[in-house]
Formats: structure tokens, sequence, C-alpha cells
């Protein structure tokens, strides 16, 4: 009785089929966060969905699959039985996986250093004022239409299941065809009625009432819409390398897109004419080469990705039709693209209010976002990506106890290191705007203005950071509904306040208030984010964060009085840019060292790890 | 079908298995294989088993196939011993205990299971929940056994169970269907667990006896809460999870289940626990009801700070802002050395203006004070390369009334594009030391500068530039980088405000500020 279970337990080693590494079945597997995202990125729409790339792969290798299931029953006995043996492997490609995040990370630090940079650069040659405005509103269009085609969906359903598809007998190839033909085909259309539509879509983002110029806001939009086909390329593809274990290109083509963009600016600055006039026409050499220059950026982004594409073995042919697999993810997606919409609306009163406002509404706030999220972007991500997977893993085993306790000890530290930073930002904010953004041709009055309006906005950034880890938090836990939810409160919030702005104040401080408000936005969020947590987690040891917070207060404010201090210290005669650096160094040392100071002294347990090196050195000194 | 005809053979007292076997009583049908579930008596050992006979022509050949295969699999099922599964005694197929005349394609003979049937025990109401989690717990730790060397064990009909004394459920009636997997039998757990929650069987192919899970119009099966309202949402989910093929968020591993199976069971118990000390003095019995009613007075509650918040946050942004309009129009005053340049009053130091490209005036000579405004004796509009913009309302730039404006004409372009500039020409009668100029003007944009002219007739290139600023506020105060003697001081628009194809500036009030 040769029983057919016994045949199959060599199954999977005999088999021609790719051997699928063996895994532990929960074993969460880090997809680097797309952080390769176009750098002109309104942060804004930067979603906290991109986290459900990473949580959708448990699933995939978890047990056999079902056209194959009669045929080779033991299969997954062998499997789980070969779980203890493939404990050494993972070992391996742990270390891997770690030297693939530290190459990961210097080029995300290259494209955010090169892409902080071009923005900059633009500053000083074409100053804060109407062309910058013009040109970031143009900007930011093909962004918010490829988020609205593609951004959602793509974390939440094709992404996990490219990932899922890289197990089809042919490795997932007519798959990823599909894919990409269906992609370029939306791309395709929406580029081209997008750029049709061009005059509209400026009439929706810019209030014509201001300072902003529409006009030339359209003739940048003719240039740069085309590039909504590459940028969301450059998305798909990423994405598919990704899924094939490549990720260098992907991390990379920013800076190749930053680099090209900052070469645009310097013929910018060289082309005859005077780059702050605002040009009369679109065949203005300074149009044409900013706007050609950016849109050659974002093609050249894309196509960076090509050869990698065709050394992984993949060959591209037109493959009309849809994936069955794409129906099972209907209600996520739904929700998600929800979100992205509800935060697309925000954005786009957002810009209207500031282009209602004084010239150089638009670039100010963006730049000031931009350094605003800056030190989110440094330590808040690196601790969630530390700490995201534990978390889905806690979620995903129905863990609630754990989840929580993550959660706290992930508010906890972000507090920790945030808030001191926020407070040296309130109090250095003119300085870094002087700092950074009146040389050239910027002058100081708009400089300070972006400094300013970071200053009333950094009591935000603690909020923000809170937001950004629960709403992974309710993802992680597969509900994406009140994360939508979440969001369009925090929109119904925004919306008449940014009115209110408008109503309230001077055109000139428009973009202060703008700023302001969407820091109060985000405490909205924070605060709901806890509340709604609560209600599904039960007790979040909430008492022990607010203890953190407090005393994190107390330390901040003494850092920033002791900051402000500092900055009375700073002799006049350095200049104003001279004068701003040197104040901005000094407030920055001394600020985050009386914080960081008292909250040893306060022997805040989150701290005792580096309190200890830090007396381990000193005792060695 | 000649099979049918023969059913009539298996009935109470009947014998199969060369008469080694007596039926007692059928147990149910499991129709998808034809087999029926009987207990029988075994005449030689005096002891109870279990037959599962296999129902089916043995002249068919895919029936005998089929037949013969899930023969097979019991067979090798034999090694396999568990609590939670009757142990395979024998296997009879045909040619070895059964003749081609019986109408059966092989019987499956397992150790009897004392207990009570499952379609007994769910018939009168759904079991508590708690006690579900423990029964199917036994069950699905036979499976995980099982699946682990790689057996399935074919659970997925309700018949085939039993309910020992001691509270397990047990597979009573072993024989797999020919093309069952592992993964069915995972989906049976869950439905088991459904089952017994519910009453109802969520599977195709279950006994006539039960009834079907309800579905949704969606084709999903209505969770077990919504059937039974006192079922914890952490069950229902699972169950369902756990049945429905292909959904994300599935549960597909026994492993997976007892997981799952093993928070439920905390869950409960720490439930109970909490519930059993405050209740025990009014001596209620816990119910389930309470933590549902402590989620919605929580969500309430949540709903409540919500709406707190977003008032909270109102107020503060609408405080915020006043803060913002009061501080730059008084002067900005935090900390920063810094300034603004528009608010000159408090700031000491004046070197800062290297870099600054005169955009607004610049910071020079702040020391200086000023005086009273001067009164121009003579206001008239300056306009060497034409004529027009309103000659007759340029007293309304120094009537002291800042409603009253003298305004520019409208051009199509910006300024130099048709002519170089306009602007205002104030005559004093006495020479003034000129050190700034205060304009009020809603023009924002507007770039003016201050020129000093030796007759009112001069062409503009005769006259000297000595300070110039924009307008980018309704006040703005111009400074010059040295005072200057002069008794004509032109105003000039260089820039105008506005946007193609409509550019003018407009003045409401223009103040001559001498130094003291």
């Amino acid at each position: 009785m040769a029983a057919p279970e016994r045949q199959a337990p060599p199954g999977p080693q005999g088999r021609p089929t790719p051997p699928p590494p063996p895994r532990e079945p929960d074993a969460t597997v880090y997809i680097p966060p797309r952080s390769a995202r176009w750098p002109g990125i309104d942060p804004d729409v930067q979603g906290p969905y991109d986290e459900l790339a990473t949580q959708m792969m448990p699933r995939i290798l978890d047990g056999p699959r079902h056209t194959e299931i009669g045929e080779r029953i033991p299969a997954v006995g062998v499997d789980e039985r070969a779980e203890p043996e493939a404990e050494p492997q993972p070992a391996a490609k742990k270390q891997s996986l770690a030297k693939a995040t530290g190459r990961m990370a210097i080029a995300t630090m290259t494209s955010r250093i090169t892409g902080f940079l071009w923005k900059v650069l633009l500053a000083w040659v074409a100053t804060l004022g109407v062309l910058y405005d013009s040109f970031t509103v143009a900007n930011t269009m093909p962004l918010i239409i490829n988020e609205l085609l593609l951004g959602g969906v793509l974390t939440s359903v094709v992404v996990p299941l490219l990932v899922r598809s890289q197990d089809d007998p042919d490795g997932g190839e007519s798959y990823t065809q599909r894919l990409i033909t269906m992609a370029i085909t939306i791309l395709g259309i929406g580029t081209i009625v997008s750029t049709a539509a061009a005059p509209w879509l400026t009439s929706l983002l810019m209030d014509d009432s201001g300072a902003a110029n529409p006009q030339l806001a359209t003739w940048f939009a003719y240039l740069l819409l085309p590039g909504l086909l590459f940028y969301g390329l450059f998305a798909v593809l990423s994405a598919v390398l990704n899924a094939k274990q490549i990720f260098g290109p992907a991390q990379w083509a920013p800076v190749i897109n930053n680099m090209v963009i900052i070469v645009t600016i310097i013929a910018f600055a060289l082309v005859p004419g005077d780059p702050t006039i605002v040009p009369t026409s679109m065949t203005d050499p300074q149009v044409l080469v900013l706007g050609l220059g950016v849109l050659t950026a974002m093609t050249a982004q894309a196509l960076f990705l090509v050869p990698a594409l065709r050394r992984s073995g993949f060959r591209f042919k037109w493959n009309f039709g849809l994936d069955e697999r794409l129906k099972e993810f209907g209600g996520l997606a739904a929700w998600i693209l929800g979100y992205v919409v509800v935060s697309q609306i925000g954005m786009v009163i957002n810009t209207r209010v500031l282009t209602a406002g004084a010239a150089g509404g638009a670039s100010i706030y963006s730049n000031a976002w931009l350094l605003f999220q800056l030190p989110y972007g440094v330590i808040g991500v690196s601790l969630l990506t530390a700490l995201m997977p534990k978390m889905s893993r806690a979620a995903a085993d129905g863990d609630h106890r754990r989840l929580v306790g993550d959660l706290s000890y992930g508010s906890r530290l972000t507090t920790l290191m945030l808030l001191p930073v926020s407070a040296v930002m309130a109090v250095a904010g003119t300085s870094i705007g002087v700092a950074l953004f009146a040389l050239g041709k910027g002058s100081v009055e708009d400089a300070e203005r972006l400094g300013q309006a970071l200053a009333v906005s950094a009591f935000g950034l603690l909020p923000y950071a809170l937001v950004m880890l629960q709403m992974r938090v309710f993802y992680a836990m597969k509900d994406s509904r009140t994360p939508t939810l979440i969001m369009v409160v925090m929109t119904a919030v925004k919306i008449p306040l940014l009115y209110l702005a408008q109503a309230l104040l001077s055109p000139t401080h428009v973009v202060l208030g703008v700023m302001m408000v969407n820091s109060l936005v985000f405490v909205v969020g924070a605060v709901l984010g806890q509340v709604w947590l609560w209600v599904k987690l039960g007790n979040l040891r909430s008492k022990r964060v607010v203890g953190v917070i407090l005393f994190t207060v107390v330390a901040s404010v003494l850092g920033a009085a002791a900051a402000a201090a500092a900055g009375m210290l700073v002799p006049d005669f350095l200049g104003a840019i001279g004068g701003a650096w040197v104040t901005l160094i000094l407030q920055g040392i001394v600020g985050m060292g009386v914080s960081f100071g008292v909250l040893m002294a306060l022997k805040v347990d989150e701290l005792a790890p580096v309190t200890r090196r830090v007396t381990r050195l000193l005792g060695r000194g | 079908m000649g099979t049918r005809a023969q059913r009539g053979a298996l009935a109470p007292g009947g014998v199969v298995g060369d008469g080694r076997y007596r039926l007692l009583a059928q147990f149910g049908i499991d129709e998808r294989a034809g087999a029926h579930l009987w207990r029988a008596r075994d005449g030689q050992l005096r002891r109870d088993v279990a037959l599962t006979m296999l129902v089916g022509d043995p002249a068919d050949p895919e029936a005998a196939l089929l037949g013969r295969r899930t023969l097979e699999r019991a067979a090798h099922a034999a090694t396999f011993e568990h609590p939670g599964v009757a142990r395979v005694l024998d296997v009879l197929s045909l040619g070895s205990g059964i003749s081609s005349s019986e109408g059966l394609l092989g019987i499956i003979v397992a150790e009897w299971t004392k207990g009570t049937d499952l379609i007994d025990l769910v018939a009168e109401r759904p079991v508590e929940p708690g006690a579900a989690v423990r029964m199917v717990r036994a069950l699905a730790e036979s499976v995980d056994q099982a699946h682990q060397s790689g057996l399935v064990l074919g659970i997925d009909h309700p018949q085939r169970l039993r309910l020992t004394p001691d509270g397990r459920l047990r597979l009573a009636f072993p024989g797999p269907l020919p093309d069952a997997t592992l993964r069915d039998d995972v989906k049976a757990l869950g439905s088991v667990l459904y089952l017994l929650l519910t009453g109802r069987w969520a599977l195709p192919g279950g006994p006539p006896a039960l009834p079907p899970a309800p579905k949704s119009p969606t084709g999903r099966i209505v969770p077990a809460k919504s059937l039974q309202p006192r079922v914890p949402p952490e069950l229902s989910a699972l169950s369902v999870r756990t049945i429905e093929d292909g959904d994300h968020g599935g549960i597909r591993t026994s492993a997976a289940i007892l997981r799952a199976l093993d928070h439920a069971a905390e869950a409960a118990e720490r439930a109970k626990q909490a519930q059993a000390e405050p209740a025990e003095p009014d001596g209620s019995v816990w119910t389930t009801k309470k933590p549902s009613k402590d989620k919605a007075r929580r969500r309430k509650l949540a709903l409540g700070v919500t709406a707190l918040v977003c008032a909270a946050v109102a107020v503060l942004a609408w405080l915020g802002m006043m803060a913002i309009n009061f501080f730059q129009d008084d002067g900005d005053t935090s900390g920063p050395p810094v300034n603004l340049a528009d608010p000159p009053a408090q700031q000491q130091g004046g070197g800062q203006d290297g870099d600054n490209g005169g955009q607004n005036g610049g910071n020079g000579n702040q020391q200086t004070q000023t005086g009273k405004p001067v009164q121009p004796s003579e206001i008239t509009v300056y306009n060497p390369e034409g004529e027009g913009d309103s000659p007759a309302d340029a007293p309304k730039a120094t009537d002291g009334d800042p409603a009253t404006v003298w305004r520019t004409d409208l051009y199509k372009q910006q300024l130099p594009a048709l002519k170089r500039g306009v602007g205002l020409l104030a005559t004093f009668d006495q020479p003034i030391d000129l050190s700034k100029v205060r304009v009020v003007a809603d023009s924002p944009g507007t770039e003016v500068e201050i020129r000093t002219a030796d007759s009112p007739d001069a062409p503009l290139d005769a006259t000297q530039v000595v300070g110039q600023g924009k307008l980018d506020d309704v006040n703005t105060t111009i400074s010059l980088d040295q005072p200057v003697d002069s008794t004509h001081v032109i105003v000039w628009v260089k820039t105008l405000s506005g946007q193609e194809p409509d550019f003018n500036s407009e003045f409401g009030e223009v103040k001559f500020l001498p130094s003291a």
C-alpha cells in the first residue's frame, strides 16, 4: 500500500520550481519603506498606510497554495517540521539584511540631503517669491494625481500581491507584466487628461485673489504634468524591484533625480535674465529651463530603474487583464483611498489659502514643512523601523498587551527625542530660516518669515510623530477604517481653521497661521488616535506616557530658556547670516544640552541606557 | 443505482465484515463520500466499534478508486495515536473482509468513542463560548499533531465527531475524503467552532439535520456574533477567518488556530475573573454583556473627547493667530536677535543690512530719531514720460485720510514696458532734512524709490535715488540711507502691484518724516 502521502516529502527539493525560501510562517519580512519617493513630495501625503506593504508579507508563505494542495499534502508537514532546521538561515539572512539596511540608510540620507539641497538652492537663486510659489504648486500636481491614481492602492494591494505573486509558477512575471501594463495605461490616461486640464488644476489649487500668479503656475504645470507618467512608473517599478529583493536602484534613483534638478537650477541661474523677475511668457528661458529640467529629472529617475529590471531577468510585454487576486482587497483599498482623497482635499485647501496670501507663501510653507519634518524623518522613522515589525507581529498574534507595551514605549521614546528638538526649533526657528535661506538672492525678510513659520509650528512635532505611530498601529491591526475617520476629523478641523487664518491674518503672515494650524491639527490627531486606540485596546498605559511628556516638557522649557539666553550673547557684528549660524549652533547645543541634562538629572527611566553610557564615558575621561 | 438497492442491508442487527461486526445504530451519513457511520459490536472481541462504511458500487471503477484512496488514507492514519482521534483498528476492503455483493467499497473500523453526538449537543441551544473553546482546542491539538506528521484527519463533517464525557471533541469516525486536504481540516476546525457557537454548519455537504450557516449578500458567512450576541468578538472573528478562503487575515494552519484559541481562552478567563469579583456580592453570575457595554461607554466617551479636543483646538488656533497678529504688529520681541526690518524702533544694532539688497529699505541709521511728519506745500503727479495717472487725485495722498487714495492708471503690462514709472512729486516750502517716508497703501508688490529733484520738472535721469522699498504691508516705512536735504521729493513707483493683465498701484497716504 504505497500511500501517496509518503511520496511527497521530497517534493520541495525535487521540484523544478524555484525553491521558496524556507522561513518561519509568521516571520514579518521587512520591506524597506518606500522612502524612494520623489523628493518634491509634500510629506502630508506620506501615507502611514505604507506600513501595509510590510505586514501583508507573513501570509504569503503561510500554508500551501490551493492549486497544488491535493498533490503535495505532506509538503506542509515537512515545512513545519523544517522550522527548527531553518533556524540558522534567518540568522544569515538577518546579517545580510542588516548590511542592506545600512546601505539603504546611506542612500536614503543622500537622497534626503540632495533633495533638501535643491530646494534651498532654488530659494537662493529665485528667492522665496512668486516664481518659486508657482513652481511649488505646479510641482505638487503630479504628486497629488499620482497619489490619487496609484498611491494608496499601490501600497495596500499591489505590493502585497506582488510579493505573493513571486511564488507563481512563472515567478510572478505575468502578474508584473499585467501590473505594469495597467500602470502605464492608467498613468498615461491620467497624464493626458491632467495636462489638458492644467489650467483647471491650477485654478483649483490656487486662489488668484492673492499675490500668486496662476498663469505662471499653469505654464509650469504644462511642463511638469507629463512627468506624472514617469513618476508613477518609478513608484511601480521600485515596488517590482523591491519584491524581487533588489533594493539598491530604487534607493539611488531619487539621488539621480535630485542631481538633475540641481544641474537644472544651476542652468536656471546662468540663463540670461533676472531669475527673480516674474516671467511674462511660457517660452521665457527661465520657465523652460526649470520646467523641462525637472521633467527630465523625473524621467531619469524612472529610466534609471529599467536596466536593473532587465538585469533581474524581467521582460516586459503588454499584457492586459486583471488579476483575480486583486479583488480580495476591495474593502481595504477603499478605506485607504478614502484616506488619500481626504488628505489631498486638506492639501488643496492648504495651498489655496497659502496662495491667497502674500507672495512666497507656498514656497515658504513647503520649505518650512520640510524643515519641520526633518527631526521626525531622522529620529522617528528609524525608531518606527525598529519597532514596527514587533508591533505588526504582536497585532497579528492578537497579543494586545505586547502591542500596547510597544506602542507606549515608542511614544515615550519619541517624546524624549523630539520634544527637546521642537523646543530648540521654537527658539532658534528664525535663525534656522535665515541661516539656510538668506544666501544668494534670498532676502533676510523671507528667510525670517520661513523661520518664524517653523518656530510657531514647532510644538506640533511630537503630535505629528505620535499620529504617524498610532496610525501604523491601526493598520497593523488591519483596521484601515479608523485612520481614515481620524483623517476626516482632522481635515474637518483644519479647513475652517485655515480659512480663519486667511481672514484674521495679514497676507504676509498667513503662512505662519497655516503652519500653526497644521501643528494644531496634529494635536487633534494625536489625541484622537490615543482615544480610539483606547477604545480598541483598553488601558494604553497612557499615564506613563503623560508622565514622560510632563518631565520632558519641563526639561525642554528649561532648555529653551537657556537657548534663548544663549542667543542674547551672540554679537551683532557677524551680519545677518553669520549671526544666524552662530546663534543656531549655540542655541542648538545649549538647548539640547540643558534639556537632556535635566532629563538625566530627573532620572527618566527611558534614558537610563544613555545615562549609563555617558557616565561611563565621563568616568573614563 | 444498484448500490442504493443494497442499502437495506445496512440495518440495525445486520452483520458486515464476514459476520464479525453486528450493526447496532446508525450515527449519520457523510453524503459526500457515501460514508455511513455506524456503531457496531465486534463479535469476536466483544467490544463496541465505530464503523465508517463506504457504500458504493464495486463495479464502478471510479467509485472503487476513490474508496480505495480513502481506505489507504485511513490505513495510514492507523499509525497515528492521539486522544483526540479514535484509533483505527482495522481497514476492510474489497476482497479482504468485504464481498463484492455487499454494495460496500470498504469499512474503516475504529474504537468506539463514548460520549454524545455533536448534533444532539447543539440541537437545543449553542454551547457557551468558554466551553466551546475548550472543546475545539482539544480537537485542534489532534489536528495539529496529525498535520505535523503529514496526515489529513478528515474532520470536516459534524457527525464524524463526538464529545467525550470529559468535554473534549474527538474524531470518532475516521476516513478522510479522497481529496481532503490539510486546509480542509483547518477550515473544519473553524466550522466546528461556528457550529458550537451558533448551531449552524458553515461548510458545504453538512448533514440535513443541521441548518446551514446564513450568508451575507456578498457570499460571506455571517459572523457568529450577529447570530449569537453573547459570542465574544474574537471568537466570532476567529471562526469566520478560519472558514473563509483566501480572505486577507485568514487563518490557515492549525498551529495558528491553537494560538488564537489560547488567546481567546485567556481573554475569557480574564474577563471572567474581572467580572466575578464585582459580581459576587449581588450573587449575579457573569454575563458576556458587560464588556460590550463597557466598549459602548468608551466609544461615547471617545466621541465626547473628540468634540472637546476639536473645540479646544479651534480656540487655541484663534488665540494663536491673535498672538501672531499682535507680535507682528507690535514688533517682534521674541528672543532672536535677527529681527523683522519692519518695526525698527526697538532694534539696537544697525550693521546687519549688508546683504539685505535694500529689499525693504534696510535697517540703516536706525538710531536716527525722526521728527513730526512735514506736510508738503504742493503735491502733484510726476510723470515725465507721459501724462495722466489721475493728476487731480494727487492731493488725496497727503490729505490725512488713508481711505482716499491716489491711483495710477491701469496698465496692461508691468512697468518698464510702457514707461519707466510714475510717481508723486512733493514740494516743500522749506528744504526738509528727510530721513523717512511712510506710505500707507494697499498695493502689495509695489516697489517705490524715493528720489530727490532740483526742480519740479526735472527729467527722471536728473533726479537722485535716495531710498527704496517694497510695499508688501499696508504700512511701510522707507528709511533713507542718509538724511537728505531737499525741497522736491518724488515717490517713484517703479513696479506696480497686481498681475497680468491688470497692474496698478494706489497710495492712501504718504508722509514725509524729517530727521529730528
